[in-house]
């Protein structure tokens, strides 16, 4: 990554087609050795938003800087991509269109065989080389795309729903292979509606809707922003009425106590632990998972369907 | 330049493989070269003929046989159409002439026969005609009528020297065959280019290509990459016409004797390959404005409709080859190579206007460059839709 604190830098970028705004005044950045969630509803504009970032189509109005400046043709060397308008040459065998693709971003023939040789073994496509792409399963075709995104080692990656039609095994590898590169200090933008990927990978994330930045920093952040004024508590002993709580509740043998306005966390557990009779076992501010976080924001479900977005 | 290779190497390698244009580019040759073995074993098949004539002028003399390439094919006089059905009928001959009483005046024979006369049949009957009517010439007379002499024209203006014969019919009918190669390559490649393009967009994998290259990079790959797939193509095709009309005209001609017109190849190759270019841009611009492979083919006919297009007007140009419309034509990039080769087989074409036509050319071809590049970036990630008018004017504005 070198000297560039920033690999990405959008700063109030907007795009319009025609009567619709497809993107709103977007600022945003993203740093290397970090993945970034970029997340957000059908339309939202993700995919009008990376399309920018990769100077594929251009903004109606605001700046964008890649790796500390305006893209340039060197620069697409140092950029990975994996589209979620997804596909490869089918009449290519896997290794050509590893080489082919490798050597436009840059790299020589021989480097170009000696990774792609690499990185098949390291997804388990090796066997596959010389099979041509119209032959590869709906996995495989994933995995050599993946392959074909990452093998030139770029500096910032930009990923697209990178686990859609992925089994377990294979999600755990792709997932292992994303956080190595972060690892090394590449920078990440993993687009995707898989709420429960992001919360294991991702350090901060920004959510769009109808074009425009509606949460935006680091995950643990936003989630105590959004945690309820609740805890949950395991405890021996009868509790009663207690002081600072508006409501208890149990659910699976636990009390889940919601508190008054103004009533810390701290303060309540203070009241228990000195509550004659009671002994705490557990005490646990309730989160708000990420999925409730984005529900409540952008105030509907994610449907199984939206896995295939088209912004 | 580098990528500009790297995609043209990779659009040529996928595609020269492919069973269908194996197909088509070997199947084509070996069906001319058959076609002209055909036509050499009818010639030459038969062995040697005995013919008949029946002279209804009485002025010509008996001849009973005559020599033709060292063979001696026996000839037999009837006195009457009806005696010659009659020997025709039982195989006595395998063909007769029939020499009217006004042949003498206007020069036209009948050849009654079971099929057309072979080539010994018809070196005979010439041979029996002279020999009919020159009964008391030397042979030297009549050998050297074979080919009274071989005539050399001297062009005055610049000197060039072209012998009579197949140097001279080479002379005239090359700049029209390179005029026919450079429609045909046109043609092969109007549709494929634009199915090359539709094909790219269907297999959605430019979205991840062009954030390694520029789209005009990728378009200028793709248009070499086809392009050498047509020559890979035309060159087989003239390969094997070559050895079909070589064949067919097998010992009948001398190599020596044949003298290139330069002036022609050199005009041909300054107009035709970037003239093809430009065909073959404008062919993947139309590949981009497509939705899908029929689009593109219904488009691509129109552009091979424009290449092909030259050939209807030749009928007037011949009349006027320096009028206006033979001059507009040569100077109008579309139908430049094929109207300027046409016309240098009949006449001289002024330098100024061959070279007015590869400027114009090569400026329009670097204008459809600019423009497909344009639309190419709106219209890429544009799945299975085609690019509206409109789209394309903001293209041209804004990408």
């Amino acid at each position: 990554m070198g000297h560039n604190a920033v690999a990405l830098d959008v700063r109030n970028v907007s795009k319009s087609y025609a009567e619709v705004r497809a993107v709103d005044g977007l600022s945003f950045e993203v740093r290397p050795g970090e993945i970034f969630g970029l997340l957000g509803p059908n339309g939202a504009g993700k995919t009008t938003t990376i399309r920018m970032a990769l100077d594929i189509i251009k903004p109606s109005t605001g700046d964008i800087s890649v790796l500390g400046g305006p893209m340039t043709e060197e620069k697409k060397a140092r950029i990975g991509y994996l589209p979620e308008e997804r596909g490869l040459y089918d009449d290519m065998t896997v290794m050509d269109t590893l080489v082919f693709l490798g050597k436009l971003k840059g790299l020589s023939n021989a480097t170009a065989r000696t990774r792609a040789e690499t990185y098949l073994r390291e997804v388990e496509l090796w066997d596959a080389r010389d099979r041509k792409i119209e032959a590869l399963s709906q996995g495989m075709n994933q995995k050599a795309q993946f392959v074909a995104g990452t093998m030139h080692e770029p500096d910032l990656l930009i990923i697209d729903e990178p686990f859609s039609g992925l089994d377990p095994v294979n999600t755990r590898l792709i997932k292992s292979l994303l956080l190595r590169m972060r690892d090394q200090g590449t920078a990440i933008i993993m687009s995707t509606h898989q709420m429960q990927r992001v919360e294991e990978m991702c350090e901060r994330i920004l959510l769009i809707d109808s074009g425009q930045r509606v949460l935006y920093g680091p995950l643990e952040e936003i989630r105590r922003q959004f945690a309820a004024r609740a805890v949950e508590v395991d405890l021996r002993g009868e509790v009663g009425q207690v002081p600072g709580v508006m409501r208890v509740s149990r659910e699976n043998g636990s009390y889940r106590m919601t508190l008054e306005e103004g009533v810390e966390p701290e303060e309540l557990l203070q009241r228990l632990v000195n509550m004659p009779g009671v002994t705490v076992e557990r005490f646990e501010r309730v989160q708000h998972s990420l999925e409730d976080i984005f529900v409540e924001v952008v105030g509907r479900e994610v449907a199984p369907e939206e896995e295939g977005e088209a912004a | 330049m580098r990528k500009i290779w790297l995609v043209a190497a990779a659009t040529y390698r996928r595609r020269v493989t492919s069973t269908l244009f194996l197909i088509l580019t070997f199947g084509i040759p070996v069906l001319m070269v058959i076609a002209a073995g055909v036509a050499v074993l009818t010639q030459i098949g038969g062995g040697v003929p005995q013919i008949g004539y029946v002279d209804q002028t009485g002025e010509l003399a008996a001849v009973s046989g005559v020599t033709v390439e060292g063979r001696t094919v026996p000839v037999t006089m009837f006195d009457s159409q009806e005696e010659a059905r009659q020997a025709l009928q039982a195989g006595d001959v395998g063909g007769y002439l029939v020499v009217p009483e006004d042949y003498l005046e206007e020069g036209a024979a009948t050849y009654y026969g079971e099929s057309s006369p072979n080539a010994v049949a018809d070196e005979a009957l010439i041979g029996l005609m002279r020999l009919a009517m020159l009964p008391d010439a030397p042979d030297w007379i009549l050998s050297r009528l074979d080919d009274p002499s071989d005539v050399t024209y001297v062009a005055q203006e610049t000197g060039e020297r072209v012998a009579q014969g197949p140097a001279l019919v080479l002379r005239i009918l090359t700049p029209g065959a390179l005029a026919m190669v450079f429609v045909l390559s046109v043609f092969t490649s109007a549709n494929q280019m634009g199915a090359a393009v539709v094909r790219e967009k269907e297999q959605r994998a430019m979205e991840m290509v062009v954030t390694s290259i520029s789209p005009r990079e990728l378009v200028s790959g793709k248009v070499l990459g086809m392009t050498l797939l047509t020559a890979t193509q035309v060159g087989v095709w003239m390969l094997g016409a070559a050895a079909g009309v070589g064949l067919a005209l097998l010992g009948t001609l001398q190599v020596q004797e044949l003298s290139i017109p330069w002036r022609s190849v050199l005009w041909a190759a300054l107009l035709g390959i970037p003239g093809y270019f430009l065909y073959a841009v404008l062919g993947a611009g139309l590949g981009v404005i497509a939705g899908d492979k029929e689009q593109a083919r219904q488009l691509a006919g129109v552009l091979g409709f424009l290449g092909m297009g030259p050939l209807y007007f030749m009928s007037a140009i011949i009349d006027n080859l320096s009028g206006p419309l033979g001059v507009g034509l040569t100077l109008f990039p579309l139908t430049a190579p094929t109207i300027a080769l046409f016309r240098m087989t009949l006449s001289e074409v002024p330098t100024w206007q061959l070279a007015a036509s590869l400027g114009i050319i090569l400026v329009c071809l670097a204008a459809a460059v600019w423009f497909v590049a344009r639309i190419f970036r709106a219209a890429m990630l544009l799945y299975g839709q085609s690019l509206k008018p409109k789209e394309i004017l903001q293209a041209l504005r804004h990408a």
